[in-house]
């Protein structure tokens, strides 16, 4: 693996440079309530990187909202009307920066359910994710109780760190490689950069390891005994059953299929679902398995923290906080996670 | 948002507008019109329903959502409506609904209402042509149209 | 915690839990802390010791209203579907209310979806909530570790570093414009009066769009409904949305389609407020809620004002007076018919 040095101005080069060929997007901060959220940069615009995570995930990016699977002609003169045919793509590099690891993490996560997925690999084989690692914990984060680090690295293409007053960049897949070829700036940071990078890492004091993953524990909990423990009607009474959560939650990838057809022209879409809403398990017949609140409420943290670990490996939270921080009741995941691992 | 219209060009162009008449007054004042061989342009699609009570917000929006230049919404008179008082409630509720829309900037004329009684069969084809023109005068309607690209 | 607050506390507490031990109500609906800063949460008490939890801050931004038809269903006895009704009263229920809340009670009583007499309402006179959104934006958008409220002041911790915030520079836009922070309806009172407020500029942000051009306004529309993600937050957390199907969940005719496509999105905003026309009463849940920070009120705040001058209605004042839309006058305005 390469490390490359930065100043600065090799940063804004580097971005300049990128945004000739490809779509750049970061987070930016902008209206009411300071609004941190993602934007397509502009030759002049930077990001402004705040600590913790933008409004909302990267999923917006890998799964859009709503994404068109196939289009078709409605027109009854046409004589292909209602033959459905996949919509042009343009196998064009999308540069998303200043990812944080958590966000990053989020990405490796969903493509587990997703590894079949065609729209998503396509999506994800055309992303490259420039990254920063974190200085600082907000108080809404929780990434190293969910098996991932300020400083991790999983699922970018470069991570970026800042010391002292330069930055390093470690160059990570072949796409960043591309990049860094592509910005045209950058020193070689030496042979000792990585352990300079990890010494320093050490002494700003932020965890090395993910001591705290509970995927492990929840794997072997007997799931009837987390599925029927009591404390879930208390974490459920205060639900709005708004989807807030999972749709500012960088690992929830649910979604549903609509056929939408406006005058002479159709398209199937697939957009975001929510376990949240009674409508996302509704039968036809009129029956609804999860009817109720707490029904719903369950789910989302048994599928999050126990059907997706035993399927896949990993618990399906990486530690953002969003959820918390923008759950209109406040209620609070890692207090879940605790409820959960004393069973 | 300007998303107008690809199919239609500006010479081609000729407003379509949703009415939705009341079946015991506007609908046969409607039909005065056309008995009495007044003439009013072809430019509305009449649907015709029980009451000007029944119009919701909806059904309005939606017309507007599938591509309408304009929508006229016609009752009986006050005093006049055949269910009684379906008329005032209905009053009260476009009144609102007329000013929000022009509230989140829909252009005041793309959305009418009128009342028409069943003896008003030259009043009816005034009012279409009125509102005709309005429409027409407004262009296209693209604000609230839905598109598929 | 300010005096004020401190006090107000302590006597829902107390109250709350006299009420719950003596068997007068079944449940207690109000707050309990958060687990962050600016944070709290509706909180049902079913026992006195659990009266103890409940909390009064600035931050109690969720109408408890909301919450009055599920939790009333929860303390009545299980039956089936065909089964008779039980004999004698049902349960009650213990709630707190300001002024927004207990008008929006008033409404739900109109409407049937609660009855006077299942509540025991503490009443309690508003100061005012703080938006977390406007402290956020004091502080530059930075992580928020602390917060302590003083009696007119909040303390605001952030990179090590306190900010001292005036509270009523932060008061959310609602309660700033709030005419009635006195509940109408109570059977105690908690806390002193706050009197009635006579405001100027009442609809300052309304006035502010009725200024501009159809083409500005659809512009500022749009910018402001193209952050919604359609978490329906703002629906969910109404006390006035409690259709059993939502218009968003009709499929035949589908009104709304169901991704953020900004026709579908316009129309689904047009129609959450105008289904509020004449029973909101500004309590701000709607904007407080959202996660993307929409100005949702404006649009709820425009039609206030119009059914406020057309005809001269405000939401949940009057137990007896019928709703301004399901009633009508023989000479209501109707400047905007066009006459054939």
């Amino acid at each position: 693996m390469k490390i490359l040095k930065l100043e600065k101005s090799d940063l804004d080069k580097w971005l300049a440079e990128w945004m000739k060929s490809s779509p750049v997007y970061a987070p930016v901060q902008s209206g009411f309530g300071s609004f941190y959220d993602w934007a397509r940069l502009e030759q002049g615009r930077m990001p402004e990187l705040l600590p913790g995570v933008p409004k909302s995930s990267i999923k917006t990016f890998l799964f859009p909202q709503p994404e068109t699977l196939e289009e078709f002609s409605a027109d009854p003169a046409d004589p292909s009307a209602f033959i459905l045919k996949a919509p042009k793509t343009a196998e064009q590099l999308t540069i998303i920066a200043g990812v944080r690891p958590c966000d990053a993490r989020s990405v490796s996560l969903n493509a587990l359910p997703y590894a079949k997925d065609p729209y998503y690999s396509n999506r994800l084989r055309n992303t490259a994710l420039v990254g920063f690692t974190c200085e600082t914990q907000c108080s809404t984060c929780f990434c190293t109780r969910t098996g991932g680090l300020p400083t991790g690295t999983e699922g970018l293409d470069i991570a970026i760190t800042r010391m002292d007053n330069t930055f390093l960049a470690e160059i990570l897949t072949q796409k960043g490689e591309l990049l860094a070829e592509a910005g045209r700036t950058g020193t070689d940071a030496g042979g000792d950069a990585l352990s300079r990078l990890e010494q320093s890492r050490k002494n700003s004091g932020s965890p090395v390891s993910s001591a705290d993953d509970p995927a492990p524990i929840l794997r072997e909990k007997d799931l009837m005994a987390l599925y029927q423990a009591p404390f879930w009607q208390e974490i459920a009474e205060p639900c709005l059953n708004c989807g807030a959560c999972t749709f500012l939650c960088p690992t929830c990838y649910c979604f549903d299929i609509q056929d939408e057809v406006i005058r002479d022209r159709g398209r199937r879409i697939r957009y975001w679902d929510s376990c949240m809403f009674p409508l996302f398990t509704l039968h036809a017949s009129g029956h609804n398995p999860r009817g109720l609140k707490l029904q719903r409420v369950r789910n989302r943290f048994m599928h999050k923290l126990k059907y997706f670990p035993e399927r896949f490996g990993p618990i399906s939270c990486v530690g953002c906080g969003r959820c918390i921080r923008e759950c209109p009741v406040n209620i609070d995941i890692r207090e879940v996670y605790t409820d959960l691992l004393a069973i | 948002m300007n998303n107008e219209p690809s199919a239609m060009n500006e010479t081609k162009w000729d407003p379509k507008i949703i009415a939705f008449l009341c079946t015991w007054c506007s609908y046969a004042g409607a039909d005065l019109a056309g008995v009495s061989r007044f003439q009013y342009p072809p430019n509305i699609r009449i649907v015709k329903v029980p009451c000007s009570g029944r119009i919701s917000a909806n059904l309005i929006l939606d017309a507007l959502k599938s591509g309408a230049d304009g929508v006229l919404v016609s009752g009986c008179h006050p005093g006049d409506c055949h269910y009684i008082s379906g008329n005032y409630y209905a009053r009260r509720r476009f009144a609102l609904l007329k000013n929000f829309l022009e509230f989140v900037g829909i252009e005041p004329g793309r959305v009418n209402f009128s009342w028409v009684s069943a003896s008003e069969g030259e009043q009816f084809a005034g009012l279409v042509s009125e509102v005709t023109e309005t429409v027409r005068a407004l262009g296209p309607a693209t604000r609230l149209v839905k598109k598929i690209d | 915690m300010s005096d004020t607050n401190s006090t107000i506390t302590l006597e829902i507490r107390a109250r709350a839990g006299e009420l719950l031990a003596s068997g007068e109500v079944k449940a207690f609906l109000g707050f309990a802390e958060g687990s962050i800063p600016m944070a709290t949460r509706p909180f049902i008490a079913r026992t006195p010791e659990q009266a103890e939890k409940l909390v009064w801050n600035s931050f109690c931004v969720i109408n408890p209203a909301g919450f009055l038809p599920e939790v009333l269903k929860s303390v009545e006895p299980s039956r089936g579907p065909k089964d008779p009704p039980p004999e004698g009263p049902l349960p009650r229920v213990g709630v707190v209310a300001t002024g927004c809340w207990s008008r929006n009670m008033v409404v739900q009583m109109k409407e049937n979806q609660v009855s006077r007499d299942r509540l025991v309402i503490l009443g309690i006179g508003s100061r005012g909530m703080v938006s977390n959104k406007k402290v956020q934006a004091m502080v530059g958008g930075r992580d928020i570790t602390a917060i302590e409220e003083g009696e007119h002041s909040l303390t605001v911790h952030c990179d090590g570093e306190k900010t001292e915030i005036h509270r009523w520079d932060v008061i959310r836009d609602n309660c700033r414009t709030c005419t009635h922070p006195d509940p109408v309806i109570f059977d105690y009172q908690i806390g002193d009066s706050a009197g009635e407020r006579h405001i100027e500029d009442r609809y300052v942000q309304v006035d502010k769009i009725e200024a501009m051009s159809a083409a500005q306004r659809w512009q500022w529309f749009q910018n402001e409904i193209s952050k919604c993600i359609r978490c329906y937050a703002c629906r969910n957390a109404c006390p006035l949305c409690y259709c059993p199907t939502c218009f968003v969940d009709d499929s035949r005719p589908q009104w709304v389609g169901k991704s953020t496509d900004p026709v579908d999105t316009s129309i689904f905003h047009i129609l959450r407020a105008y289904h509020c026309a004449g029973r909101c009463t500004d309590c701000g849940a709607c904007e407080s809620v959202c996660p993307m920070g929409i100005r949702l009120r404006i649009l709820t705040k425009k039609l206030e004002k119009d059914v406020l001058e057309m005809y001269g209605s405000e939401a949940g004042l009057d137990l007896e007076a019928p709703l301004p839309l399901a009633t009508y006058t023989m000479n209501d305005p109707q400047q905007f018919i066009i006459k054939g």
